[in-house]
């Protein structure tokens, strides 16, 4: 009886040791392992004007945002100096895991050089910012050029172990203001060259404005639609919308309603 | 057996064996029998879906089970309805089996005690119906967690609310020759009332009864960091699993924002830096949970090495496998554990000792605190170890608290024995 006893318990015993052996044997690929699946509570939502405006550009979009809503994101807005110093107004309050953080450059013109540069300008933001706030993962939303900074930054200079969750591109040209089909420009090849890097778990929404047939006033639909060349097939789900009715013209698209509703549902939630 | 037991023991013995033969309490052990092979087969469904098929699953992780299983989202789905099917309404079988067993003594006839058990099962939907659904005239839904095992309490005591009430209309009321009349009269009166109970706790209360009770256990300790409310959420835990409540009270230690801001901490900076070292997660969940909630490991180990009978072992053979992914239920409801006097008490001590040891090796930096997320299904013993990437102090002391837990509930296993021996024995000689 007694050796049945002891037989038992060591059957028991070489059970849990064995169902241990996996667990040793795993236990130095755990860090990468752990990093790998690592996600810090603050995930920012990173909004980046067009070409022209400030980065007081969607003051009135994050209220509007934060009206009527339990949960308030705070404001953040960062200006990358052309000599790549970076200025600070407004703030993240402590508990806010989702702070929305814009993002404009003190060399704000038009052009591919420029958007080149903002490019780099927000790659320089971003990474001090994430020094300060420890997130590795985001969303973003790039309103007109700001969605080719956010392309360009999303194919270049996404750093290690950091996570792109969602974008949103806002009346962005892809194919700059070129309207004929049969032209592409310089900065569209590019894009298009390096499209395979873009981060294979990203979402992707691009919204095209209507004001008439063939664009929002500013931006031709070819341009917009160009995006499904970069994204469709490389990113996790990319959709195409247009928006159309009252504010749909290239500059009001930010504060169009039914866009700050797509917002809300698919980059804020 | 006052010098094979001792004086403790054998107060203890006395206490169960009156317990034991309490109608109420024997309802209850015999719906636990009946309960027991669905526990089983659901815990077992569950625990394979989470420590194997899921991606936070210890042998998912470790196995790298996702490189090499074939169907394994199929295979998910199939567990998932196993366990739902079966956990998911153990409240149920529960409520129908207390109130059964309670008014078989005296019914003679068995549609007598089917329909009890109908009446107690429709009265555990009626306490758990989705308020808004009913409030809103929308078409009526139930609150479907609340029929599974963290829902085994109120089934007991609706169960025997129903039983007892039934078993004394039974004994007043059904005395003629023809019942069928007095049958549908006694369940009619039955259903009424329960329905009318149900409505008015749904009027009155926001939550279910279930959330009631949960609630009630935790509110003394919100997110307790001191060693008083460590020890008291350790203890209130154990308590709510002993009563029957054996859904996830403590689990939510791992996802706190303490333990993220530990982790983060672990990876930005060098060295081991945690910023929150004594938490529910790093003491209590992670050093007293071997096999589950109130280190049910030891015991086990005890009844493996100790002076346990044929039936204690079956069951703990029995319950091998979910006990050692930290899944209790079987084990719970097997011997059972649930509203046992004699195995209640290591129960609830066994994890207070052992929060004590962790606390005290954590404040005396004797072991780093615990940073890295814990997969599912973990042998306890490495949680420590894991959790904290790889201190071999973290493994000794989790192998001194396995250790502790056997002894405390080695004494305790042989008495439980004893008691379940002289109660058998009583019943034989009473008939």
């Amino acid at each position: 009886m007694l050796k049945k006893r002891v037989i038992s318990f060591l059957v028991l015993v070489t059970a849990i040791l064995l169902l241990s052996v996996p667990g040793f044997l795993w236990r130095p690929q755990q860090v990468t392992s752990v990093r790998a699946t690592y996600r810090s509570a603050m995930a920012p939502v990173f909004l980046v004007p067009g070409s022209s405006a400030t980065q007081n550009r969607f003051n009135e979009l994050v209220t509007e945002l934060n009206h009527e809503t339990t949960t308030k994101h705070s404001l953040l807005r960062v200006e990358v100096m052309t000599n790549g110093q970076i200025q600070y107004t407004g703030s993240i309050t402590r508990k806010d895991t989702q702070p929305i953080i814009v993002v404009g450059f003190q060399n704000h013109h038009d052009g591919y050089e420029t958007i080149k540069k903002q490019a780099v300008w927000f790659n320089l933001a971003f990474r001090q910012l994430q020094k300060t706030y420890h997130f590795n993962h985001f969303s973003a939303m790039g309103h007109s050029n700001g969605g080719l900074v956010l392309t360009l930054f999303l194919e270049h200079s996404l750093p290690k172990e950091t996570y792109a969750e969602r974008l949103m591109t806002i009346g962005t040209p892809f194919n700059l203001e070129e309207s004929n089909p049969d032209v592409d420009t310089p900065l569209f090849k590019e894009l298009s060259a390096d499209r395979k890097r873009l981060p294979r778990s990203l979402t992707v929404y691009s919204i095209a404005g209507s004001e008439g047939y063939a664009g929002d006033g500013i931006v031709p639909f070819d341009s917009v639609n160009r995006g499904k060349l970069i994204f469709q097939g490389n990113v996790r789900h990319f959709t195409q919308m247009t928006i159309t009715g009252a504010n749909a013209n290239h500059a009001d698209l930010p504060e169009n309603q039914q866009i700050v509703a797509l917002i809300r549902s698919d980059l804020l939630t | 057996m006052e010098q094979e037991t001792g004086w403790l023991g054998c107060h203890l013995i006395q206490l169960d064996v009156t317990f034991r033969q309490n109608s109420q309490i024997k309802a209850v052990n015999q719906a636990f029998h009946l309960a027991f092979p669905v526990v089983l087969v659901g815990t077992l469904a569950d625990m394979i879906r989470q420590t194997w098929l899921a991606s936070t699953g210890y042998y998912f992780q470790t196995l790298h089970v996702g490189d090499w299983l074939m169907q394994r989202a199929i295979l998910k789905h199939y567990l998932s309805l196993l366990s739902a099917g079966t956990l998911g309404l153990v409240a149920m079988v529960m409520a129908f089996a207390v109130s059964y067993y309670l008014v078989a003594p005296v019914a003679k006839r068995t549609t007598d005690r089917l329909m009890v058990g109908v009446v107690a099962v429709t009265g555990l939907k009626f306490f758990n119906v989705d308020r808004l659904t009913l409030l809103n005239g929308q078409s009526v839904q139930w609150l479907s967690n609340n029929l599974g095992i963290s829902g085994i309490l109120v089934g007991i005591l609706i169960g025997l609310v129903v039983g007892d009430g039934y078993r004394w209309g039974i004994q007043h009321w059904l005395l003629a020759e023809e019942r069928l009349g007095q049958t549908m009269t006694i369940t009619s009166i039955w259903l009424l009332v329960l329905a009318a109970g149900g409505l008015a706790w749904t009027l009155t209360q926001k939550g279910s009864l279930n959330a009631t009770f949960l609630s009630l256990a935790r509110w003394p300790f919100p997110l307790p960091h001191h060693l008083p409310g460590l020890l008291g959420f350790s203890l209130l835990t154990g308590l709510c699993q002993w009563l029957g409540i054996l859904g996830p009270v403590a689990s939510v230690g791992g996802q706190s924002v303490e333990a993220m801001q530990n982790l983060t901490s672990v990876l930005t900076h060098a060295g081991w830096q945690v910023p929150h070292p004594i938490t529910i997660h790093t003491v209590v969940d992670v050093y007293t949970n071997f096999g589950g909630p109130g280190m049910v490991l030891g015991l086990l180990l005890a009844i493996y090495l100790g002076h346990s009978n044929g039936a204690q072992r079956r069951v703990g053979a029995a319950c091998l496998l979910p006990t050692l992914g930290n899944f209790n239920a079987p084990l719970m409801i097997g011997l059972p554990v649930v509203l046992s006097p004699i195995l209640g008490i290591p129960f609830l001590v066994t994890p207070v000792v052992c929060s004590l040891l962790s606390w005290t090796c954590l404040q005396l930096h004797w072991v780093p605190a615990v940073a890295y997320p814990i997969a599912n299904g973990t042998p306890g013993i490495l949680q420590g170890f894991l959790g904290t990437g790889g201190n071999l102090a973290a493994l000794a002391l989790a192998g001194i608290e396995l250790l502790i837990s056997v002894l405390i509930y080695y004494p305790f296993v042989k008495w439980a024995r004893l008691a379940g021996e002289v109660a058998h024995h009583a019943e034989k000689t009473s008939h």
